[in-house]
């Protein structure tokens, strides 16, 4: 599955800030940047929403707890009550290890696994970058064409204005 | 940048004397409290000066961090923590000043007693009064210089902008990260859990290393919030106050960690020579001050703490820090307190005006300390980078 992109290189961390951020308040869409290492503040210029995984890490987290303490309130104080120790059955302190390791544990496999899945990261993947020198001194801003009324020429101009080195359209996999 | 953003000014002159005021009433009370009750005067001491002595390491031991994992954010704040350091020498003297008072708070230290007590008389080779105050001169001595190292190269280093200072700094702070948990249990082991000399916790020294960290996290934080409020440290925004947050966080739940560890081994065991120190703290008066110490110091913290807008928002940092600052002293204050009271619970007047008393000596050391110097590291080589910190 692939679609059409326009696509933009600059050889800096300056210019492709200013240009992602420029596109993205002319009204453009943007597909994704491609740089290669992490930019700071590029999630600000390209307006990326706060992400939500730390919602999905909390309430698996908060499920562990749960599902830990329900699991040893239930068999060591309903199911099957062992005296242990003469202490009573429902024996809060002995149980938060074992809460505090399921806790852990839910929320870091599921958080592991969500990220997985909204990324579409799966065994044996192929490699789908088709854009040269992204992992190498190319900064690479890919612009959505299809779907509306792409303005190519004030794409460029935008670009221009931030440096850049050039521009193609080319079929980028999705 | 401004001269006058750089350059803390002079104390306002009202503020100042409320200080001074503090600091003498603090040592009025605790000269009449000493010839009525002196126990109860050696242990506000012992309470307050441990708890910003342990506040001046925290910060030292935050430059260290620093130095060691070479961070480049906390450019813009660490003369807050090299500031802080400054009250060292003054809280290694009041801590030296408990020497006198040694008969008043260790039970050890009575041949007498010793003598009749088989299990201080196997531990004297160790509990006695001229080996302990050695430890104390020794582990002392050893903070003392370092912090003065770590203070001295990075203020030699505004005026040359050399990066050996750096270097030499990451070197000492390696050095310094090993002595100092070796050296600081020792004072946690001397200094407070020797109150109660028949009671032993392998994890105690540990417990008080959680403990200094998260009070010197969240110390740092405050004052480099209220700094940041007068319209100083401009260059620290909320990518730092994320930082200094996410480390109070951590220590956080480090130490309730390391609380429900110390706590749980001796509940389960059960062993009348170990859970002695928990019968007298959830007796009485004690028991709702010894639950409410893990409400401040853990739950109130990882609440607020948790979500990412809560670490960088500056009311928000500053109101929980004060919270943890409150829990620190309660924290002390029920390592201490219980283990030589007749009473059920409850803070006394002395213990209140010694605390106040060294706490306005430790705001007067610091501001004076942060005053004459810039606030900026200009030679610092990480200071671009943590200009330009983004997270």
């Amino acid at each position: 599955m692939s679609a059409r992109m326009f696509v933009a290189y600059f050889g800096s961390e300056d210019g492709i800030l200013g240009a992602t951020r420029a596109v993205r308040e002319a009204g453009f869409e943007i597909h994704d940047v491609y740089t290669p290492y992490a930019v700071h503040g590029m999630d600000e210029a390209m307006g990326q929403r706060p992400s939500r995984i730390t919602w999905v890490c909390f309430f698996a987290g908060a499920f562990g707890l749960a599902v830990a303490l329900a699991l040893q309130i239930w068999t060591s104080a309903v199911d099957w009550p062992l005296n242990v120790g003469g202490k009573p059955h429902n024996s809060f302190p002995a149980f938060i290890p074992v809460a505090f390791e399921l806790t852990v544990l839910f929320g870091g496999l599921t958080t592991v696994a969500a990220l997985f899945l909204r990324s579409r990261l799966k065994p044996r993947m192929s490699n789908a970058h088709v854009l040269p020198r992204v992992t190498d001194d190319r900064f690479a801003l890919a612009l959505v064409v299809e779907g509306h009324a792409f303005d190519a020429d004030r794409a460029e101009a935008i670009c221009a204005a931030h440096g850049v080195v050039e521009t193609d359209f080319v079929e980028v996999s999705k | 940048m401004k001269e006058a953003e750089r350059r803390l000014g002079p104390m306002s002159l009202g503020v100042r004397n409320v200080l001074v005021v503090l600091v003498v009433a603090g040592v009025a009370v605790f000269g009449v409290t000493l010839f009525q009750s002196p126990t109860a005067a050696w242990s506000s001491l012992l309470v307050a000066a441990f708890y910003f002595l342990t506040i001046a390491l925290g910060a030292i031991a935050f430059l260290a961090l620093t130095y060691i994992t070479k961070a480049g954010w906390s450019s813009v704040v660490k003369r807050v923590p090299e500031a802080m350091s400054t009250f060292l020498p003054v809280g290694a003297g009041l801590t030296l000043t408990l020497l006198l008072g040694i008969h008043s708070l260790y039970h050890w230290s009575h041949p007498d007693a010793v003598a009749h007590d088989a299990i201080l008389t196997a531990k004297a080779g160790y509990l006695n009064a001229p080996f302990f105050a050695g430890r104390m001169v020794v582990v002392l001595g050893l903070w003392l210089l370092f912090g003065w190292l770590f203070r001295r190269n990075s203020l030699r280093q505004d005026a040359d902008a050399a990066v050996h200072h750096t270097r030499r700094n990451v070197a000492l702070a390696a050095g310094y990260l090993f002595l100092f948990a070796f050296t600081f249990s020792v004072a946690g082991i001397d200094w407070l859990m020797s109150l109660e000399p028949h009671w032993f916790s392998t994890i105690f020294g540990i417990y008080n290393l959680a403990g200094l960290l998260l009070g010197g996290f969240a110390s740092i934080a405050v004052v480099t919030i209220l700094l940041r409020r007068a319209g100083y440290l401009p260059n620290v925004n909320e990518n730092h106050l994320h930082d200094l947050g996410k480390l109070t966080f951590a220590m956080s739940v480090f130490w309730a960690y390391i609380w429900i560890s110390q706590y749980m081994l001796i509940w389960y065991s059960n062993l009348p020579e170990e859970t002695t120190y928990y019968l007298r703290r959830t007796e009485g008066g004690w028991a709702f001050l010894f639950y409410f110490n893990v409400v401040i110091n853990w739950v109130v913290p990882f609440v607020v703490l948790l979500p990412r807008p809560g670490k960088r928002s500056e009311a928000n940092l500053l109101r929980v820090s004060l919270a943890v600052l409150g829990g620190r002293f309660l924290d002390i204050y029920l390592m201490v307190a219980p283990a030589n009271s007749t009473e059920h619970g409850g803070v006394g007047i002395v213990d209140v005006t010694t605390f106040l008393g060294v706490g306005a000596l430790f705001v007067l050391i610091v501001y004076r300390a942060l005053a004459r110097r810039s606030l900026i590291p200009r030679g610092d080589p990480y200071l671009i980078e943590g200009l330009h910190h983004k997270q």
